[in-house]
């Protein structure tokens, strides 16, 4: 990330603000289409996702493949609770996230030796492990059917569960931000660049590895938990890889580095899936497509009411748009863009400015 | 609860025994690819999955068509598709020109994995498919060896007649590899490059060249153990990833860029399975945790000894 | 202050790196060692700080045993070394690699007194209007100029400096031996290994010379490069004026 002056924080700002400004009133512009409101606050579900996972990967370096495992371990924590204990939605969601944070410790603790490739190997196969667990053990999970979750709200309307979500994603993204710019941040970053130097030079590492897993994990789950008592259901399917591979394609296409480019990211692309799902095609389009229906079937996609359904197609997009934005802008697509913005101010403050007065006799030449 | 005789363990193992050897040549594609590149190619399953698809499409359209011919053709696809993918995404890994390779790799060949799984889902829909055996077996009844058209009794003990032939090609394409790489010349060379590739190309072998090579080879192997396979299992879009975990926990068991160890590793796992399936007291969970079982030695493994049995350090 | 390395040996496998090493460094002093490539001087390094512990003896830092301790922990009890091949944190701003040590060793020090003090110990290096860069962005001379200043902030008894001299100019090498000798005048203890002869003869107070993981020499330099032993096993048949 490169400096922005101060010039450039102030668009930023203003941006963010106008783009808060959106998210508050979008209900009230999409009140007649609420099936976009229900889009919006999904897509606030993997903004968390995506931004947490940018916390533990991109600043902390360590490329975990679990973290749809910890959201999975609170959601369905908190649902077994719900269903079997009687616990409340509220109740199973603090009680899921406590457990995700502990399964988070658990992770950490014994991803401490493992490096890169090892620790996604790692992380893979606990993932799976997991899900089949909750696949197998039925009788307690629900099985491959699912687990029914209590509703968080008594409500028709997804108004009040899209300003749970929004909230719940302004907070998240502002403790983590918190912690990014805190001692916190700088010591995750540091073990990210070279953890024995870090070590070298004091740095806690097994302590700060393992919190920002912990850290991570709990918020993760937290947010698992929250968007699956609002959706009312939970199956093991949504442990699987590709699920994980989405939330990677978000955060890397946004920006691994920024945790508010990973959200927009995130955001942008679960709209963009949505919509791709079915794209609408002009009559003549259609008139064309239905005439070589067969064809089109073969490719798998499936004409509907003036639209084609690009069902796996669109998956497959995000997929070469993750590979293509590895190999040519590694930053993120969204990030760049906000440093852009950032940048339209003066040039950039001089280092004279910082410079505090320097001491008359100070000597800074020694002879030898 | 099946009687445990001793017999029914020999079944087991021998059948694990033939399996594991088809994993074994999985696995291999996957070390040759880690010992020229360095890198773990996290697709690996996926062009696996193509090759079973790639045998699948030809027999459908042409139904007289030689499996062997098949066979050969998904590797050759497979082969394209690798070297394809390496020109434009890995070259530039080689030359020096990607910051943190380590992290790109292990993050693109994910997202080839989520492309190529996602594209045969378009193609095929999420049903899986069926080829039937390549092959008749002649009827025969020896006492101690039976046959018949779908089935081998060795000493009373059964054996379907598609995993057998899945071996004897796996086996044939092992001895092939190992002859390739000990006697020719190219794969001399690419036996140096993993070796050290410093000084593989002060000899005048490219290095460039060889991880294109090896990248194509390694997927060729991989999409023809799926071809031999696909006789075997039920074909679905995402079998891949089953096969790709099942070829991680194989190079860690066996050692990453050791071959004998992907081979080792390979059998060892496909025994674990068989019996593991096999003797799990729940039946109606056996299934179900069956490849949790090769997960669970991985997980320890890794946690233990990174390196497995004969590897070298990643 | 004091380092006492008591009789360490250190193997890895078959292979035995360091055998009976035992060094006191109590005072201020600028400390020589050398020896042929793979005597052990990194291995010693390693052990001292923490990265590998001893197979045999003991590592006493201040009269506390830290042959056990991990290096963050050693770091923190003022004892700071560099790498041969410089490690400065590239995605993080040279202010903000000087800030991560000194934030390590003190949870409670404010953001404004690390700045303070991380300006003037750049100043002191001249690469003061580098403070703002990225490590990715420095060439490879300042960023060795960078590990130095940062391994500063620990506010350290005692520097490991390995191989300070590899590949560096004339002018930053004055810059360096410039830095070595503030840092002793500041009353640290300076462990210096290079084969770099004319810095080592011009700059060590003492030096230990060390030969297949064994010390064959530990005196005053004058002394040591007479000695038959290091002759032989170092220096050559040639002498040295």
């Amino acid at each position: 990330m490169k400096r922005i002056p101060l010039q450039g924080k102030y668009i930023q700002g203003i941006l963010l603000f106008l783009l808060l400004v959106f998210a508050f009133a979008f209900p009230r512009i999409m009140a007649d289409k609420p099936y976009w409101l229900y889009v919006a606050l999904q897509s606030f579900f993997w903004a968390m996702m995506a931004a947490s996972w940018a916390l533990l990967a991109g600043y902390a370096g360590q490329f975990s493949f679990a973290h749809v495992a910890f959201m999975g371990i609170a959601a369905y924590t908190s649902g077994i609770a719900g269903e079997r204990l009687g616990w409340s939605p509220v109740s199973g969601i603090i009680l899921g996230t406590v457990m995700a944070g502990f399964v988070g410790f658990l992770v950490g603790y014994l991803c401490l030796r493992l490096r890169s490739t090892y620790l996604a190997l790692f992380t893979i196969a606990f993932s799976e492990i997991v899900r089949l667990i909750i696949n197998a053990e039925h009788q307690l999970t629900g099985g491959p059917m699912g687990l029914y979750m209590e509703p968080l709200l008594e409500t028709t309307s997804y108004v009040p569960t899209y300003y749970i979500m929004l909230a719940a994603l302004i907070v998240t993204l502002l403790s983590m931000y918190a912690i990014a710019n805190s001692r916190f941040g700088l010591f995750f970053r540091a073990i990210r660049e070279d953890e024995e130097a870090a070590a070298a030079m004091g740095v806690h590492v097994v302590r700060y590895k393992i919190a920002a897993f912990v850290i991570t994990a709990m918020i993760a789950g937290t947010a698992g938990a929250l968007d699956h008592h609002i959706i009312g259901f939970i199956a093991p399917n949504e442990l699987m890889i590709p699920r994980m591979s989405l939330i990677i394609a978000m955060a890397v296409i946004g920006g691994t580095e920024s945790l508010i480019s990973a959200s927009i990211g995130a955001i942008l692309i679960h709209f963009l899936m949505e919509w791709l799902q079915a794209i609408p095609v002009s009559e003549a389009m259609m008139a064309k497509l239905q005439a070589n229906a067969a064809t089109v079937q073969q490719f798998g996609l499936t004409l509907g009411d003036g639209v084609i359904q690009t069902n796996a197609w669109r998956m497959a997009f995000f997929g070469l748009m993750l590979m293509l934005t590895l190999r040519f802008w590694r930053n993120g697509l969204i990030q760049p863009l906000l440093e852009k913005i950032g940048r339209q101010g003066i040039a950039e403050e001089t280092v004279a400015k910082r410079k505090l007065p320097q001491e008359e006799n100070e000597n800074t030449e020694v002879q030898p | 609860m099946v009687n445990i005789t001793s017999q029914y363990l020999l079944n087991l193992l021998l059948n694990g025994l033939l399996i594991g050897l088809i994993y074994g040549l999985m696995a291999l594609g996957l070390t040759l690819i880690f010992s020229v590149l360095g890198i773990v190619s996290f697709a690996h399953g996926e062009f696996y999955m193509i090759g079973g698809y790639v045998v699948y499409y030809l027999l459908q359209a042409f139904a007289d068509l030689e499996p062997m011919l098949a066979i050969l053709a998904a590797g050759a696809v497979t082969f394209i598709i690798g070297v394809i993918f390496e020109i434009l995404f890995l070259q530039p890994m080689g030359k020096g020109d990607i910051e943190r390779p380590g992290e790109y790799a292990i993050l693109l060949t994910f997202g080839l994995a989520f492309f190529l799984q996602h594209i045969m889902i378009g193609i095929v829909g999420p049903f899986p498919t069926k080829v039937s055996r390549f092959y008749d077996f002649i009827e025969m009844d020896a006492g101690w060896l039976r046959m018949n058209k779908a089935t081998v009794w060795f000493f009373d003990m059964p054996f379907s007649s598609s995993r057998l032939i899945a071996t004897g090609i796996a086996v044939f394409l092992t001895a092939l590899m190992i002859w390739f790489m000990s006697k020719t010349w190219t794969g001399r060379g690419l036996q140096a490059v993993s070796q050290d590739r410093q000084a593989a190309s002060v000899v005048g072998i490219n290095p460039l060249r060889m991880n294109t090579l090896a990248f194509g080879l390694g997927t060729m192997l991989a999409g023809m153990s799926g071809a031999a396979l696909v006789t075997v299992f039920a074909w679905v879009p995402w079998i891949g990833m089953a096969a790709s975990g099942k070829a991680f926990v194989i190079i860690v068991l066996g050692g990453m860029g050791s071959m004998p160890g992907a081979l080792l590793g390979g059998v060892v796992l496909g025994i674990v399975e068989s019996l593991g399936a096999g003797l799990y007291p729940d039946p109606s969970k056996a299934l179900a945790y069956k490849d949790a079982f090769g997960l669970l030695v991985f997980a320890l493994v890794l946690l233990i000894k990174p390196t497995g049995f004969f590897g070298r350090k990643l | 202050m004091k380092l006492e390395i008591k009789n360490v040996s250190k193997s890895f496998g078959g292979m035995q790196a360091l055998n009976g090493v035992s060094i006191t460094i109590d005072k201020p002093e600028i400390v020589g060692l050398i020896g042929p490539n793979g005597a052990g001087k990194t291995t010693l390094t390693n052990v001292i700080d923490g990265v590998h512990n001893p197979t045999r003896g003991e590592v006493w830092l201040n009269d506390e045993r830290i042959d056990t301790f991990p290096p963050y922990q050693i770091a923190r009890r003022g004892l700071g070394r560099t790498f041969q091949v410089t490690r400065a944190f590239r995605r993080m701003t040279v202010l903000e690699n000087m800030m991560v040590p000194a934030m390590a060793i003190n949870p409670t020090v404010s953001k404004k007194e690390v700045l303070e003090k991380s300006w003037d110990i750049l100043r002191f290096l001249t690469v003061e209007h580098l403070a703002n860069e990225y490590g990715r962005g420095l060439s490879g001379g300042q960023q060795k100029l960078l590990e130095l200043a940062r391994l500063l902030m620990l506010d350290p008894d005692f520097v490991i400096l390995d191989e300070p001299f590899a590949g560096v100019h004339p002018k930053l090498q004055e810059t360096i031996y410039g830095y070595i000798y503030k840092v002793r005048q500041e009353g640290k203890a300076i462990i210096l290994i290079s084969h770099d002869m004319d810095s080592i003869f011009t700059l060590s107070e003492r030096l230990i010379v060390l030969n297949f993981g064994e010390i064959i020499a530990d005196g005053h330099p004058d002394q040591v490069k007479e000695d038959p032993a290091v002759i032989e096993a170092y220096l050559g048949a040639d002498e040295e004026e």
